[in-house]
């Protein structure tokens, strides 16, 4: 089995203001972290950018063309309360698109059983029409409709376990009986939504988890909710919004989950993936804000993915 | 944001408090409270909630019955609990 990982070279280069959480140091606590001798047998890959073009696919033309007008020429530009722009940062969002589709041709083309994408912005709170909550373009959602595009691929389920609900991806396919979207978050907590009455067509299905809860919450929602709804849905490829800030160690929220509780729930995700999706796996970072925790949950999530052994559930 | 420190969350009366807990739910619900400070609003309604339970309490026990003679005048009060 072979595992890609895709780095982001240029993935500092989206700048945001001193202080703010979501800044270039994420992806080097990446670097340094996947530089350990245990992840010597990796496939890597440097993102090259794609056509943002692409992201017409599940973004409103004026929302991208209000994006492209945001762009300042220099400093830092700022287009909603959380969501900042540099003059850099469309061709940033640019390269992490590229890398994630590097890492779909990859997995779909055979040369890779899973991959993981270090990069950034993150992509999963960007709407239809908007973007918000430190994303610009919603990648995996542009990734999922690449893989109809390029390869055909019908049932496309997007699993999201950063500790916020990804209103973004929700609201991009609420309609669409054919991408599955399956969350677990803070809640209450951003972006607000993310009830258990979000049902989408019978294609969504959230866990809302309460404050203070950890890895044993955790569990029982994938086990109760998640799971079994994900695998009556058969997916052909499973793509997942990883973000690690659901550690009790994150700036951001107050769920308390350590690394090997990402270790378990990337187990048991490609434990449905081995099914239907023949073991096909993408996966993009999202959020992550403790670079200690950030580094350690990524470490975990990607060491499951290359042992192609499910880990096994502490009952 | 100018967020009041929890202390003046000591000095608030109850409908001034259960007032700025329902709209910090309001918020959190309807996702108007901002990713970077979603957390410290949700800790100051906590706060907020801690607050109202204690007033509560203490009116609680400030509520006693009122004992009523045979013709039902009132003679005097006793406490709840009693």
């Amino acid at each position: 089995m072979t595992t890609l990982l895709i780095t982001q070279p240029d993935g500092a280069d989206h700048r945001t203001p001193p202080g703010h959480p979501e800044r270039g140091e994420r992806l080097k606590a990446l670097d340094e972290a996947f530089a350990a001798s245990r992840f010597g047998r990796l496939a890597r890959a440097e993102a090259v950018a794609a056509d943002l073009v692409l992201a017409e696919a599940v973004h409103s033309a004026s929302m991208l063309a209000a994006l492209r007008a945001a762009v300042p020429e220099a400093g830092i530009g700022q287009i909603e309360t959380d969501t900042f722009l540099s003059p850099k940062s469309l061709e940033v969002a640019a390269s992490a698109l590229g890398g994630a589709l590097m890492a779909l041709d990859a997995v779909m083309g055979g040369r890779a059983e899973n991959a993981f994408c270090a990069i950034r912005p993150p992509g999963h709170h960007a709407e239809r029409n908007r973007s918000m909550g430190f994303c610009l373009i919603n990648t995996i959602a542009i990734v999922a409709q690449e893989a109809r595009r390029r390869y055909g691929v019908e049932r496309v389920a997007i699993l999201d376990f950063d500790v916020h609900h990804g209103n973004g991806t929700e609201d991009i396919f609420k309609n669409d009986p054919d991408t599955f979207y399956g969350s677990s978050h803070q809640w209450p907590l951003y972006p607000g939504t993310g009830t258990l009455d979000e049902t989408g067509v019978g294609n969504v299905v959230n866990a809302p988890l309460p404050p203070y809860s950890g890895g044993k919450e955790m569990r029982e929602a994938y086990r109760d909710r998640i799971l079994p709804a994900l695998r009556a849905f058969g997916p052909d490829l499973i793509l997942i919004s990883a973000g690690f800030d659901a550690d009790g160690r994150d700036p951001l929220a107050q769920l308390q989950w350590q690394p090997d509780d990402f270790a378990w729930v990337t187990g048991k995700l490609m434990d449905a993936a081995g099914g239907s999706a023949d073991n096909r796996m993408v996966s993009l970072l999202e959020g992550g804000y403790d670079l200690v925790a950030l580094a350690e949950g990524a470490a975990a999530h990607l060491g499951v993915l290359m042992s192609g052994v499910a880990a096994k559930a502490a009952e | 944001m100018t967020e009041k420190k929890p202390d003046d969350i000591a000095k608030l009366s109850f409908e001034q408090a259960l007032a700025e807990l329902e709209s910090i739910v309001a918020k959190l619900e309807g996702g108007q409270a901002p990713l970077q400070q979603s957390i410290e609003i949700y800790e100051r309604g906590e706060a907020l909630k801690k607050h109202c339970e204690a007033l509560l309490k203490a009116a609680e026990a400030r509520i006693e019955k009122i004992t009523l003679s045979k013709d039902g005048k009132p003679t005097g009060t006793t406490p709840l609990d009693d």
